[in-house]
């Protein structure tokens, strides 16, 4: 059976951020955009947008419909028609936009590489869908099974391990080191971008104190504003040194404001407990000579840098794991789409009421003296007869209107669904 | 077929067993081995820990004493009590890939155990004494658990080595963090060098009375102080001196080469006591 789905997206592969950041969607125009493409395009649809991405899966109610027509209707949703144009959406039909979703839900066609927030997008995009009333068989299944890709994506394969930005290595390192951050405690010396990221991800990850330190008093007070945390006068870093953990430095200074023998001293004072310190300075704020000290771990941006980049390469070769997934769930969802076909489905139908019915004559058969017997025969295929009746003209003539219509769907999973029959309803996906 | 030729078959079966154990903790360890790999782990570790105890009770029944009387028999022992305490871990802890390393060490005191144990019908009148009992029970709790410190001490060494010279491999992806290392090698090696403290002392009590020409210089006692007192030294420093990681770890990591040491060699050509037959 021919599928009418159609999707048309927006993302990094296609245009820059200047245009796709004036094609994304907040949730709430969402909500008032899906109801008004059912109606002019759709018969069920939803609507992804991120700040990399947005597209739109549905099914198209009308096959005169043209891809261009709904890319135009889509940019003019947003009056974006001034900078973005069609040729910044690409459109897909049938299988290939099936396998998009999939592709988009994994992580493989996220900027960064398997990135981790996309389910959640998804996620969203489908309770938005719903809550609209949007949802169609084909595109809750479709929502469905892109979840299940996510899921198995993440725990068949390792395409989302490993730090893939600077601070988020560092962090992981931390906690390469210390077995409970809640226990540690951070500081910040200096406040460039990279320095208050990897503060934000500590603080995510639940470190149980961190300090901000930077010549210019007022910029610690409004990062600890933005954080929490406590500032401390940049003349006083030496005095605190010994009782924290992490050390983060990024501060412009031509010469080393921490020695290695000021770290030997820092050292004994802390009883050798290991200290982690980030120096994301350029040039480098700590002396690199001090790596040899016992227990301290000292990395500098090229070190970090070298970490995301073996942990991008390695979530490379994880790609065609990840695609084997796609094309096998790409296939489950053919197979269960093509089930609800109307012609193959009135046939089970029958064959399994007929089933029924030859069993349950079989069995009582006995009962009835050999004179009644062709009787029994008859009767009960008239009422089999009777009870398929309205059913199969109902759904013959709800095909006739298009045999992917949302209604049809509708009944043919119901269908299948109340009477067992293999692609119902109840073999949906845990997610 | 007779309890001593199943004997024979076990005793061929169990290093095959850890053999298998080890491959496939490995090959999960290097994360090369899907799903059917991480499924099989588990049953096959306590298929093998209950083949294992089988071993043991036949042995039991067959040779009409527990397998303790000899340093053979009391390598299959602690081979079975390192698998244990490693299924113990993984429920109290949740840390499932340092189970290769666990096991490598529970295969290899089982596979020596295999090579050069005999079967040992006739015991003498004093092995059967409840002191020894007690002597080689806390023995085998100590040197269990002194195994299972040295094999954290050596995961936190390689961690360590690695997270210092910025090697980001399967050791770094998946051993857990350092400090959790640290915590498990030090914890067993507290329980650890009790155990061996109590063992040693039962030990001292009954040699005398059962041995007419039982001399303290004996290289195997002496060997066991040493090792006493180095396990003895780290602890101290730790608390005294505020030793921490590396330096501690790698103290315990030789002491117990010197107890594997003393284990084999110095019991196997050295002495003359721990060798009763």
């Amino acid at each position: 059976m021919r599928m009418n789905l159609l999707s048309i997206g927006i993302s990094h592969h296609t245009a820059p951020v200047a245009l796709r950041e004036r094609m994304w969607f907040s949730d709430e125009e969402i909500r008032e955009a899906l109801p008004r493409l059912r109606e002019m395009f759709f018969s069920e649809c939803v609507l992804v947008s991120t700040c990399n991405r947005t597209e739109l899966y549905g099914m198209i109610a009308d096959p005169a419909v043209r891809e261009g027509v709904v890319k135009d209707f889509l940019i003019g949703l947003k009056a974006a028609r001034d900078a973005v144009g069609p040729e910044h959406l690409t459109g897909r039909v049938g299988g290939d936009a099936v396998e998009q979703i999939f592709r988009v839900a994994s992580g493989v066609d996220s900027m960064v590489l398997g990135d981790i927030q996309i389910l959640n997008q998804v996620k969203v995009a489908y309770d938005l869908a719903r809550d609209t009333d949007a949802l169609g068989p084909v595109t809750h299944r479709l929502m469905q099974s892109s979840l299940h890709v996510g899921k198995r994506t993440r725990s068949e394969t390792s395409i989302c391990e490993g730090a893939v930005s600077v601070s988020y290595a560092a962090v992981e390192l931390a906690s390469k080191i210390f077995a409970d951050l809640a226990r540690r405690s951070a500081l910040l010396v200096g406040a460039g971008e990279t320095g208050e990221l990897t503060l934000k991800h500590l603080s995510g990850k639940g470190i149980g104190d961190f300090k901000i330190a930077n010549r210019t008093r007022a910029k610690a007070e409004a990062l600890v504003a933005d954080l929490g945390g406590s500032v401390v006068e940049y003349e006083e870093i030496a005095a605190v040194l010994p009782s924290v953990d992490i050390v983060i430095t990024s501060v412009n200074s031509p010469t080393h404001i921490l020695g290695r023998e000021e770290i030997q001293r820092i050292m004994k004072q802390r009883s050798n407990d290991p200290l982690f310190i980030i120096d994301i300075g350029v040039p480098r704020n700590v002396d690199p000579a001090s790596k040899r000290i016992d227990n301290v771990f000292l990395y500098d941006i090229d070190s970090l840098s070298a970490i995301v980049d073996k942990n991008l390469t390695r979530r490379q070769t994880e790609v065609p794991k990840v695609n084997d997934i796609i094309q096998e769930e790409v296939a489950a969802y053919f197979e269960w789409y093509n089930s609800l076909q109307v012609g193959p489905t009135i046939q089970e139908f029958r064959n399994a009421i007929e089933a029924m019915r030859q069993e349950e004559v079989k069995k009582n058969i006995n009962r009835f003296a050999s004179a009644d017997r062709d009787l029994l025969e008859l009767v009960t295929r008239r009422i089999v007869n009777k009870i398929l009746h309205r059913p199969v003209t109902l759904l013959k003539k709800s095909a006739q209107n298009g045999a992917g219509n949302r209604e049809t769907l509708q009944r043919v999973e119901t269908l299948r669904e109340l009477f067992g029959m293999k692609g119902g309803g109840g073999e949906d996906h845990d997610v | 077929m007779g309890v001593h030729q199943a004997i024979d078959v076990l005793q061929l079966l169990l290093p095959v067993l850890y053999g298998g154990l080890v491959l496939l903790y490995a090959v999960s360890f290097l994360g090369v081995g899907g799903a059917r790999v991480e499924r099989l782990k588990f049953p096959l570790l306590i298929t093998t820990i209950l083949v294992h105890l089988l071993y043991l009770v036949f042995r039991t029944i067959a040779f009409d004493h527990p397998p303790i009387t000899s340093v053979f028999e009391i390598m299959t022992v602690l081979a079975a009590c390192i698998a244990i305490a490693y299924v113990y871990i993984e429920a109290r802890t949740g840390t499932r890939n340092t189970g290769l390393f666990i096991l490598l060490l529970a295969f290899l005191f089982q596979l020596i155990s295999s090579i050069f144990i005999k079967d040992i019908v006739d015991l003498p009148e004093y092995l059967h004494s409840l002191l020894l009992g007690f002597h080689v029970s806390s023995a085998l709790l100590g040197y269990t658990a002194i195994s299972l410190s040295a094999v954290y001490a050596l995961l936190y060494l390689m961690l360590y080595h690695d997270i210092k010279s910025s090697r980001f491999g399967v050791v770094y992806t998946r051993l857990p963090n350092l400090e959790m290392l640290e915590t498990m090698s030090h914890k067993a090696e507290v329980f650890g060098f009790f155990m061996l403290t109590v063992g040693i002392v039962i030990g001292l009590v009954w040699l005398p009375l059962v041995f007419e020409e039982f001399s303290y210089l004996d290289p195997k006692l002496v060997g066991t102080m040493v090792i006493w007192l180095l396990y003895a030294f780290g602890l101290a420093a730790k608390r005294r001196f505020g030793w921490q990681g590396r330096k501690t770890l790698i103290l315990s990591l030789v002491a117990f080469g010197f107890m594997f040491l003393s284990m084999t060699i110095i019991n196997l050509y050295l002495s003359r006591f721990h060798s009763f037959h």
